[in-house]
């Protein structure tokens, strides 16, 4: 065997047993220990790269070449071998950290807004859209503006429709939002688009439908050649909004005495759809808001002249329609102040 | 305000609808009707029956009868009644029929079978007469009980009447049922049965804006007894009591036509002149509900030369009241002005059939209307009654309000539809609105029964013709005007942006009631000339507004305590603070109450919430100052921000709560005034910067705010950032002493710092510190 044969066997043998070698390896540390001894700088193969000086040109050229590619089927099984210790650590590390995602989370918990702030936040926002500024008053009124402003003389009967607190030095609790009307009209001058939600207080006995504390929220346009038929497209518009879904509404009479001709606005009820229900007394309506086309005299007792100017107003009931939204059976509970119920929302 | 089906149908003419028809026809175009319910349903299966044979049971009180039931033929029936005899013309309720709410059975009492029973008049609903069974005459056995029609009830809502005078009675609710359903209105009155004749007495109003008009008229040879069964039957099933013929007829006609009207027994009145006068200070008056009223000169009276007979509008005298043994009467028709009834009516609590409706200002051309139709009543139960002369009738009658003119355009466009003008003529008129017409609309004369308060405007026409043509005809339409952005709210846009945050950060809002007990007031302290009183609360404790969030807070504390060891929340709602003088309004002012509150023991997480209030108002610092009554003294302070104090940071005091309760109180108005403007950007550094820590010790009590303050404005301006590390407190440090560290981050924006001069800005901070007595550990 001629030293070429014998370098070239002995490149071979070494390709298969080192290959051999890696593959029994079962630990990066006795891979790193294989590798010095074939690829090192002392290596076997650096060994025999040695020896390719008795070799002539031509023998050293093929020799070369076959050691080259030995050197990179070798690099290319320790790489491979490399790899799967790697895959093997991380998906040791990654077993190691498994972790029950179903216990209990720390932090606070979520909070919760009260029912009549959200249903609050959403009608402002409609009203928003269409143009409306969100306006406020004291809850502490004067009688002027909660009852004579509005057409609501002293020995009115109308007084009766609202039993009143009244504060020792004369002013008063206020009864409704309207007298924000008031003081809108004379803060902004029309054209006027405004809303004023807020609380009210009524001096009636506590039951679970009763409450002498609640929320309304009062509307009032004023433009010129307000209608009928625009009120009703504002009513039924905020209506669909409020409740999700196209909803029915029917006008009537009802009297009060700040709007003239004034109503009481049905919408056809949500939960039989008109075909009559406990809910609804069997009638197929619930009776929602009253509203109307305000009163010239009280147009005019804000200094806005009715041949001019005129408008509709109406007043939603915010309590109860958070009530009627989330199925609340007992008013009591809106100011209660108990967490248990409050953080349902 | 109750009305019969059947009275109402006996007032018109024409076509009929069925009660719950009628009563949605009401609803949706006159006033808001609450139901309809039936009226003597059992009345068609109550028959008449005469005592035949009546004996006692042995050993009791009842009586065993033998009745002739005509058709239905010989009944026994067990009666408890003391008039029940032979020879009596009754009602007998077979058995299986319902009256009283009891169904009637055949039943075995005291060893007699009971084959039905022999009903009183309360039995049957018709009066309030439970002494004994009916007593009948002029009838035979198997008739119907004269006078006892089934009927229906519908009630109207008496707010939706406020307005409507000519409501208050059936005649003219059948006006508008007649316009309604275009039928024809009948009217009851036969003015022509008044004599043309003077009247016995004389009339004197004192005051023609108080009593615009007196009516009234002399009838003798009445006799007083019960009323015909129809008429028993008819006031009560729309709720009114049966007294006597003569009251029951008044009562009938202030039902039917909606004026009041009295009756007093001629023979007890003193002289021959009634008067109608305001009262004299302190005179008295005995009422017929056997209340002496002290009177003042705001109330009118109607009197006799003697004194009081009635209390004008409201009731009747009880000295001057008929009785059994009346036969004169006088009877009196009048009006009085609105307000001053209500006023009298609510000065002396006393609200009445008469009072009700004179203070919705009833029409004055009603009042000779009236006595017409109960003279006719009258006649009818006492044939031998006659008048006494003639009509007395003073009246100042109240100036006719001008037409109202109405222009079709305007009126179209107020509506929101188009309407033939022939349309609007036939609705007003089917209402007893005169109409011309005129260049451009209508004309309209307000009939007087809707002229004292309700119609004056042509705003008020709209109304009439909007609810008879049907609000339904009309088609939503969106407003033509351009759309300008709404003004800004920038309270309810800050309350938006607080109640976001804290709800992302864990906390639930509460609502309290805006009023607060003298035991709270107490608790907390407040001053009493800041208290805003309520003159009628609704409960006498419940007496003040809440001149602050806290005691409301407090108590949410307690309350929930029973049901969580820990729980956060807050409330946004307003402070009300009294401002001196009559009629003056209160200030109101905004506030923010954010809780943490907890059963353990520990820092109550004080230092969580004040995360919060940061996150709420950035840059916020608490200041440390004397604690309030409520505030625990060593963990309280005032909250800094922007300049100015905005609110409390404090730990309630355990005196006022078992558990500990952290709490943030801030005024929102306050910090909405103080909210910064957009902030500009603060350009990156671009060289790096370097760091140090520092240590300071320091008595147990020292703020660390106090001492970073120092260090802060020792290191000047190279100091980037600063950061407390950590409080140390123990060996090897003395007794009362602490270790406060910090890390400061130094740097320039056009250089890297140096070694010497990052130490010498550290050697500037530490010369500082100690040159103010503090001592550094390097």
């Amino acid at each position: 065997m001629t030293a070429f044969e014998s370098m070239e066997a002995s490149l071979r043998e070494m390709e298969v047993s080192a290959k051999e070698q890696i593959e029994a390896c079962n630990s990066p540390e006795a891979l790193e220990e294989v590798r010095v001894e074939v690829l090192g700088r002392k290596g076997k193969l650096a060994q025999l790269s040695k020896n390719m000086g008795t070799l002539t040109h031509e023998q050293r050229g093929s020799v070369g070449k076959l050691l080259n590619q030995v050197k990179g089927v070798l690099e290319t099984a320790f790489d491979a071998q490399n790899q799967r210790f790697a895959t093997a650590v991380l998906q040791a590390r990654l077993e190691r950290e498994w972790v029950d995602l179903t216990l209990p989370s720390r932090g606070p918990r979520r909070g919760s807004l009260h029912p009549v702030t959200l249903i609050q936040t959403e009608i402002e926002d409609v009203f928003r859209s269409l143009g409306f500024t969100v306006l406020d008053g004291p809850e502490v009124e004067t009688e002027y503006h909660n009852f004579d402003a509005l057409n609501i003389p002293p020995h009115h009967p109308a007084r009766d429709m609202q039993d009143t607190f009244w504060m020792t030095n004369g002013t008063l609790l206020r009864t409704h939002t309207s007298p924000v009307q008031v003081r809108g009209m004379k803060q902004l001058g029309p054209p006027l688009r405004m809303i004023a939600p807020g609380r009210v207080f009524r001096n009636e006995e506590v039951d679970a439908s009763h409450e002498h504390t609640f929320y309304q929220l009062e509307g009032m346009m004023i433009d010129r050649d307000v209608s009928v038929a625009h009120l009703i497209y504002f009513m039924k518009t905020l209506l669909s909004e409020v409740f999700k879904r196209d909803v029915t509404v029917r006008l009537r009479p009802g009297y009060f005495p700040f709007v003239e001709p004034g109503f009481e606005l049905d919408i056809q009820c949500l939960i039989c759809g008109g075909s009559g229900c406990p809910v609804c007394k069997q009638s197929g309506w619930v009776e929602l808001l009253p509203c109307g086309l305000v009163h010239p005299n009280v147009l005019r007792l804000s200094g806005i002249n009715p041949e001019e100017w005129n408008g509709f107003a109406f007043g939603l009931g915010l309590t109860r329609l958070a009530m009627m939204r989330y199925g609340i059976d007992d008013i009591r509970h809106l100011l209660g102040g108990d967490l248990r119920f409050l953080r349902q929302f | 305000m109750k009305f019969s089906y059947n009275w109402l149908n006996a007032l018109t003419d024409g076509p009929r609808q069925s009660p719950q028809e009628l009563s949605n026809l009401i609803t949706m175009k006159t006033a808001e009707s609450e139901g309809v319910e039936p009226w003597g349903e059992a009345f068609p299966q109550v028959v008449v029956a005469r005592v035949e044979h009546a004996e006692l049971v042995p050993d009791s009180r009842i009586v065993k009868a033998e009745v002739d039931a005509g058709p239905l033929g010989r009944k026994t029936v067990v009666c408890g009644a003391p008039n029940c005899r032979a020879g009596l013309l009754t009602a007998f309720v077979p058995p299986g029929v319902t009256v009283d709410g009891k169904e009637i059975r055949e039943a075995t009492i005291r060893g007699v079978l009971s084959q039905g029973m022999l009903a009183s008049g309360s039995e049957l609903g018709i009066n309030k007469d439970y002494e004994g069974i009916l007593e009948l005459s002029g009838v035979n056995p198997g008739d119907p009980v004269p006078g006892c029609e089934p009927d229906f009830i519908i009630e109207i809502d008496n707010k939706s009447l406020t307005h409507r005078p000519d409501l208050w009675g059936h005649y003219g609710m059948a006006r508008e049922v007649a316009a309604i359903t275009g039928s024809k209105l009948v009217d009851p009155v036969k003015i022509e049965l008044v004599p043309e004749a003077p009247c016995p007495f004389e009339i004197e109003i004192a005051d023609g804006k108080l009593a615009p008009r007196y009516s009234g008229l002399l009838v003798e040879n009445v006799t007083v007894q019960a009323s015909p069964l129809w008429l028993q039957n008819r006031l009560s099933s729309i709720g009114l009591n049966p007294i006597n013929n003569l009251v029951d007829i008044t009562n009938l006609v202030m039902a039917e036509l909606g004026q009041p009207m009295h009756a007093f027994d001629a023979d007890k009145l003193r002289g021959n002149t009634i008067y109608i006068r305001p009262a004299t200070e302190g005179e008295r008056c005995l009422a017929l509900n056997d209340e002496e009223y002290v009177l003042t000169p705001a109330n009118v009276v109607i009197a006799d030369q003697g004194g009081p007979i009635a209390l004008a509008g409201v009731i009747g005298g009880k000295e001057s009241a008929i009785f059994e043994g009346t036969t004169r009467i006088f009877f009196e028709s009048a009006n009085f002005q609105a307000s001053n009834i209500r006023r009298t009516s609510s000065a002396l609590k006393l609200r009445t059939d008469a009072s009700m409706r004179f203070e919705k200002a009833q029409d004055p051309e009603n009042t000779v209307r009236a006595l017409a139709r109960a003279l006719e009543l009258l006649l009818e139960v006492c044939p031998d009654a006659r008048v006494s002369g003639g009509l007395g009738d003073v009246y100042y009658p109240v100036p006719a309000p001008a037409p109202i003119h109405l222009p079709h355009a305007w009126l179209e466009r107020k509506l929101g539809r188009a309407i033939p003008r022939e349309e609007v003529k036939r609705i007003l008129s089917s209402i007893g609105f005169g109409v011309a017409e005129s260049a451009d609309g209508l004309v309209v004369e307000v009939p007087s029964w809707r002229a004292t308060k309700d119609i004056s405007l042509k705003d008020d026409l709209v109304e009439e013709v909007g609810r008879m043509v049907g609000y339904a005809s009309i088609t939503p339409q969106p407003p033509h005007t351009p759309a300008v952005p709404p003004h800004e709210n920038h309270e309810h846009g800050q309350h938006r942006q607080v109640r976001g945050a804290l709800r992302a950060l864990g906390f639930t809002e509460v609502y309290n009631y805006s009023f607060v007990t003298e035991k709270q007031v107490a608790a907390f302290g407040f001053p009493s000339a800041e208290l805003v009183h309520i003159a009628n609360p609704i409960a006498a404790e419940l007496a003040f507004m809440r001149p602050s969030l806290l005691p409301g807070i407090l108590q949410n504390c307690e309350d929930n305590l029973r049901h969580f060891d820990e729980f956060q929340f807050f409330e946004i709602g307003r402070e009300i603070h009294a401002r001196e003088g009559h009629g003056q309004l209160p200030v109101e002012t905004n506030f923010l109450a954010v809780v943490h509150c907890t059963k353990a023991d520990g820092d109550s997480h004080l230092y969580a919430l004040k995360r919060v209030a940061r996150n709420l108002f950035n840059g916020a610092r608490l200041e440390p100052e004397a604690a309030l009554a409520h505030e625990h003294p060593f963990r309280a302070a005032r909250v800094d921000w922007q300049g100015e104090t905005i609110g409390r940071f404090f730990e309630f005091h355990p005196a006022k709560l078992e558990a500990r309760a952290a709490v943030l109180y801030v005024n929102l108005d306050q910090a909405l005034r103080l909210q910064p403007g957009i902030a500009r950007y603060t350009p990156l550094r671009r060289y790096p910067t370097s760091a140090f820590d520092l240590s300071v010790v320091v008595d147990r009590r020292e703020y660390s705010g106090k001492v970073q303050d120092a260090i802060v404005r020792h290191a000047g301006d190279s100091l980037v950032d600063i950061e407390f590390l950590r409080v140390y407190e123990g060996a090897p440090l003395p007794e009362g002493r602490k270790s406060l560290s910090y890390r400061l981050v130094v740097g320039a924006l056009d250089h890297t710092l140096s070694h010497d001069e990052v130490t010498s800005v550290r050697n500037q901070v530490i010369a500082g510190m100690e040159a103010e007595g503090s001592e550094l550990r390097v």
